[in-house]
């Protein structure tokens, strides 16, 4: 894989603005990247879809092809993650033990934590022959670790398999275990959120998080605020331009800069697909309401946070694209 | 004198799966002489499912599996289609497979160059391919250099393969747009150029890159021809419909009973599920899944795994893109570890060249929706095929509600534990006879694993709570979702 340091700095650079950082924080990340002991990341996966990782890499990948002596050269010590390490069963369980003896590594969390039944939902590995749960490795990973991150909704809060009567007890990492995380929310988060929050611990700077445990930088706006059909008629059924708050568009309740960074290198986004925001950045998420629910209609503040000032009004000007 | 040998976790796959195998020396050859697939479920996307409004079920069940979202959106929506007794308009239907041929893309390159490679690649000194397994490592230093980076440039491929789905899609993964009664998306001719940009790029990958490298792989490990072959049964629901009624499709439905070469029709009501080696009570043994009951038990005697055994009259069966491309005729008789890596290849090129030309079939501005008209009460089965194989959803809706919802997916076919007569699933019975050079780092077995791409997309592990608790809840969900 990419993620090397070259990749990640020209990364950096085309995306500076993006992440939102400086032409000295870039100079900083040079000299953290530089470092052999830029720290290890260990990534675990418990109540996860892999969405995630699938989420990461794509944005990742979305500088220069590199040569494979790119990457000899230039890692991060992405050291354990079970979708792409090459080696299996107890030397896996020797990479992830190695990192815990050394400390001082970066926790990615994917997936959430189940809590019934003692933990027993979710095995993270078999260890000498003994059985860990994902629970009592995430523990014990987190002890040592110098920051813990999650990625996605169901780490940060639970996210969909939490929903319902949640028979598997699903928790967030912080609800689970009691440590501080910083979330990285959505599901799937986009991938520069996920490198923003990585390149800040390189860089050691102190993160801003809301009351969501999610980096402010990242989600202080709604969803509605920068949408471009946010002054549009609200239109009644699917496959119409304009405005989908009338078909359960979550964007004026939802904290996520997506009508700003767009998906998959800029191609399109859920809106821009005639597709409602289902608010997958929120810890309520997925919540009990119909994703499709009309809302109430003609109110003008939604009920999170709507300061866009514009959606209760039909204006007669549609963007005809 | 055997040895037992737990591997877990099996890495590069989608999830958690425990493999254990009985290792010993049979005629002078030490090999694995028994095999336990340990899948494990629990997740409870049933109990998520019930109660809701039918319509979030493409939502909800797209968040099973982030590498085959779109496998599930499909599922989802044809159930809720067939339910309402709505024909989703032709543009929806060729974006549905727009975007679906465009998960299947993005998987095989996946499963071929990041999933599967590192087994017979010894890479360079660095995470994530090393530490690895040492043994039968048959590339020279060359050849493993241009495969490293030929993986590197599939992680690109891989994202313009998801980057071409959200044109139509909205985003990969989790794609928004799949909704009953057509898709959200409008269509434009700008849309239409840009896809065919990235399938012309991808396609030029596939047949230079991917293709040579899979002949390649089977030229230096021929001997992977005659491994892993399991029982040789295979069964497709067949997927890309090519009409609104779905009944003609360019990978068709069907199964084949080794020993027979004909591909023989499907009949659904076949399909039982059977419980004698899973957590569940044995009073719903061999249930088909349109009244499936999904009642805990544990612990159990007899019971090692979550998954239930879906069999074909009692028969097992195999699912994934050697399935597909034998039973459409596209796939000679082989059965193996490199047969199933070579259809899966050749499938990757079929697909790529079939969305080329579908995307050329699209209407700019044309109809994408038709409002159906929600059911009261319905049962429905949506049946498609992930790129890793068959995919079954069968919904009920009660009261304007979903009543139940269950799904059988490819790795309960391939991963399933013992039936109740004692036959293994196809990935164990797949691993029996495996030469085994190095207990400590058996790669041969996890070659096998893996030419079978398993999905356990819920990194969980085997549910085994204490023997007092309460298990309550779990519904009927059969897999690992």
């Amino acid at each position: 894989m990419d993620v090397s340091r070259r990749n990640f700095l020209k990364y950096c650079g085309i995306s500076a603005t993006a992440l939102g950082l400086s032409a000295t924080d870039l100079l900083h990340l040079e000299e953290a990247l530089a470092n052999p002991s830029t720290p290890t990341v260990v990534w675990l996966q418990g109540s996860s879809c892999t969405g995630c990782t699938e989420s990461f890499l794509n944005r990742i990948a979305t500088t220069a092809p590199v040569s494979a002596g790119d990457v000899l050269i230039n890692s991060i010590n992405l050291s354990y993650h079970p979708t792409l390490m090459a080696t299996a069963g107890q030397t896996a369980v020797n990479v992830a033990k190695a990192a815990y003896n050394r400390g001082g590594y970066v926790l990615v969390v994917e997936g959430g934590v189940p809590t019934a039944f003692g933990g027993a939902c979710c095995f993270a590995w078999t260890d000498n022959g003994v059985d860990v749960t994902f629970l009592d490795a995430v523990k014990t990973m987190a002890s040592k670790a110098a920051k813990v991150v999650c990625v996605g909704t169901c780490a940060s809060y639970g996210g969909v398999p939490a929903a319902g009567t949640n028979p598997a007890g699903i928790k967030g990492v912080k609800a689970a275990i009691g440590v501080n995380t910083i979330n990285i929310a959505g599901c799937p988060p986009h991938p520069n959120w996920i490198v923003w929050g990585i390149v800040q611990i390189l860089l050691g700077n102190a993160i801003s998080l809301d009351s969501q445990g999610r980096p402010s930088a990242l989600y202080n706006t709604t969803v509605h605020e920068h949408c471009l059909y946010n002054d549009e008629d609200k239109v009644s059924t699917f496959g119409q331009s304009g405005c989908l708050r009338n078909l359960g568009c979550r964007g004026p309740q939802t904290y996520a800069n997506c009508p700003q960074q767009l998906w998959n290198n800029g191609v399109n986004w859920c809106i821009g697909a005639g597709a409602p925001c289902i608010g997958c950045t929120e810890s309520t998420f997925p919540g009990a309401n119909p994703f499709y629910a009309q809302t109430s209609g003609g109110n003008s503040g939604g009920s999170g946070g709507n300061s866009g000032g514009s959606g209760g009004n039909s204006d007669t000007h549609r963007r005809d694209d | 004198m055997a040895t037992v040998i737990p591997i877990d976790p099996v890495t590069r796959i989608e999830g958690h799966l425990k493999v254990q195998v009985t290792i010993d020396t049979v005629g002078g050859v030490q090999q694995v002489v028994d095999a336990w697939a340990t899948g494990t479920l629990f997740r409870g996307f049933e109990s998520i499912l019930v109660g809701r409004d039918p319509n979030d079920a493409q939502h909800i069940t797209e968040r099973i599996c982030g590498v085959c979202p779109v496998a599930h959106g499909l599922a989802a929506v044809l159930a809720l289609d067939g339910a309402a007794k709505v024909t989703a308009p032709n543009n929806a239907l060729i974006m549905r497979n727009l975007v679906a041929g465009a998960n299947f893309v993005q998987s095989h390159i996946l499963h071929f160059y990041h999933l599967s490679l590192p087994d017979f690649i010894d890479g360079p000194n660095m995470p994530p391919w090393q530490p690895s397994w040492k043994g039968d490592k048959r590339f020279n230093a060359a050849t493993t250099a241009a495969l490293v980076s030929h993986y590197v440039t599939a992680i690109d491929m891989t994202r313009k393969a998801h980057e071409m789905g959200a044109i139509f899609g909205g985003r990969l993964p989790h794609p928004p747009a799949y909704i009953s009664g057509g898709f959200t998306s409008r269509i434009t001719s700008s849309q239409i150029t840009k896809f065919g940009a990235y399938i012309t790029e991808l396609l030029n990958f596939i047949n230079n890159t991917y293709l040579p490298d899979a002949a390649l792989l089977s030229k230096t490990y021929p001997d992977y021809y005659s491994r892993g072959k399991g029982f040789g049964n295979l069964l497709a629901f067949g997927v890309f419909d090519l009409n609104a009624a779905g009944t003609s499709k360019l990978l068709k439905r069907g199964r084949i009973l080794a020993g027979t070469s004909a591909p023989q029709a499907l009949d659904l009501a076949q399909i039982t599920e059977q419980v004698t080696s899973s957590w569940y009570q044995d009073s719903t043994n061999n249930l088909p899944p349109t009244s499936g009951l999904t009642t805990p038990q544990y612990p159990k005697t007899k019971g090692y795994s979550w998954i239930k055994s879906p069999r074909y009259q009692g028969i097992p069966y195999e699912t994934g893109p050697l399935a597909r491309m034998a039973v459409n005729g596209d796939y000679g008789s082989g059965v193996s570890v490199l047969d199933r890596h070579m259809a899966r290849a050749q499938e990757t090129v079929k697909v790529a060249n079939a969305l080329k030309s579908w995307a050329t079939q699209l209407l700019p501005n044309g109809p994408v929706y038709v409002r159906p008209t929600p059911p009261a009460n319905a049962t429905s089965i949506g049946l498609t095929e992930a790129p890793r194989g068959a995919l079954g959803h069968w919904l009920k809706i009660t009261n304007g509600k979903i009543g139940s919802y269950q799904i059988i997916t490819p790795t309960c076919w391939n991963a399933s534990p013992r039936d109740t007569k004692g036959v293994r699933g196809p990935v164990e019975q797949a691993l029996i006879g495996t030469p085994v050079v190095n207990q400590a780092e058996p790669v041969e077995v996890v070659r096998v694993i893996h030419s079978f791409d398993p999905c356990l997309s819920c990194a969980v592990h085997v549910m085994r709570p204490a023997e007092d608790a309460k298990i309550y809840a779990l519904g009927g969900i059969h897999e690992l979702v």
